[in-house]
């Protein structure tokens, strides 16, 4: 039997997997021809982004087995006006069982660009360093919630996300 | 340390993932009782449905996946449509402040744009990549169904398939 340890591994999470429970989101082409993007309408409002990760889990993650999850990077674009915040926030959801809650914690990262300079009309790669790369339990899973606080004419294109992790089998 | 090496991998993509553009697109079920399908409302107009193509990547040349077909399987309802033809686009990431590079990959299709992939029929396409690419961490593919529409014609995308090779 083999064995897979592979430290490069990454996974493209396309825009319309995107979760937007606020704000006012449609999914027109992208700025670039050929892109697609999720796309926040102008207005005065707080929308919100959750980015599921899609990369494989593994019930043998306390073994260090499975996908360790290290760094995510967002694609995205302010356009118009800059926004009046653009926050990230990396939730582990730790799923329930049968009539129990889900429990969420949020993981400690490093992040660039600088929060000051991720609102700024412009395009963006963010890209969050995971302080402490995790395994990830078949009973876990991870959520980059990112909250977009827009000024009056702004709009936000999100063009995907990339996760990058090890994978261990 | 093992090495993986498997060139029979296939990944499906669920009409979930779908983006559509010009055109009035939902969520139904598929014409097949228990399948879905990201359903193009009848209208004459040329639909774009944007298919992202989610394989796993690799920062290291000739690793991760070798990207090197892609199938879809589509109904066209009520009538034949104009034609539908497939492209493939090739997304280089930009750096932070940078925009997206977008190039076009040479592909085939086996069935014929304005003929056989055209009609009132169940149709599983397969597109080929001329050269099989290896995916980088910078980089994502998107294929592009073009569908030119008569005012009759409904379009049910069921989901796609993506050959491809995984070296890990």
């Amino acid at each position: 039997m083999g064995y897979v340890h592979d430290t490069a591994m990454s996974q493209f999470i396309p825009p319309s997997l995107f979760h937007r429970p606020t704000g006012t989101w449609t999914t027109p082409a992208g700025q670039v021809a050929g892109t697609i993007v999720e796309h926040v309408a102008a207005a005065d409002q707080t929308g919100l982004v959750n980015i599921p990760i899609l990369i494989p889990s593994c019930s043998m993650a306390s073994a260090a087995h499975g996908a360790c999850l290290k760094s995510i990077e967002i694609d995205y674009e302010v356009l118009t006006a800059d926004c009046d915040a653009l926050t990230f926030v990396v939730n582990k959801v730790t799923r329930g069982a049968d009539t129990a809650v889900a429990v969420v914690a949020a993981q400690t990262f490093t992040q660039t660009p600088t929060a000051a300079n991720a609102l700024k009309v412009d395009q963006h790669k963010a890209i969050l360093t995971i302080t402490t790369p995790f395994w990830i339990d078949n009973d876990e899973y991870v959520l980059v919630e990112v909250t977009v606080n827009q000024a009056l004419t702004t709009t936000v294109d999100f063009l995907g996300a990339v996760a990058n992790f090890t994978l261990r089998l | 340390m093992g090495y993986v090496h498997e060139t029979h991998m296939s990944q499906i993509i669920p009409p979930t993932a779908m983006f559509g553009t010009t055109g009035t697109y939902t969520q139904a079920a598929g014409a097949v009782t228990g399948t879905i399908a990201f359903h193009r409302a009848a209208a004459a107009s040329t639909g774009v449905i944007n298919i992202p193509i989610i394989l796993p990547s690799n920062s290291v040349a000739l690793k991760g996946a070798l990207l090197k077909s892609i199938e879809v399987d589509y109904e066209l309802l009520l009538a034949v449509a104009t034609s539908i033809t497939m492209s493939l686009n090739k997304v280089t990431r930009g750096a932070d402040t940078a925009v997206a590079v977008v190039s076009a990959v040479t592909v085939t299709q086996d069935l014929a744009a304005a003929t056989a992939a055209a009609t009132q029929d169940q149709h599983k396409i397969t597109v080929t990549l001329t050269t099989p690419e290896w995916i980088d961490n910078d980089v994502y593919y998107l294929l592009v169904m073009t569908a030119v529409c008569g005012g009759t014609v409904t379009v049910d995308v069921l989901g796609a398939v993506a050959n491809f090779t995984l070296r890990v």
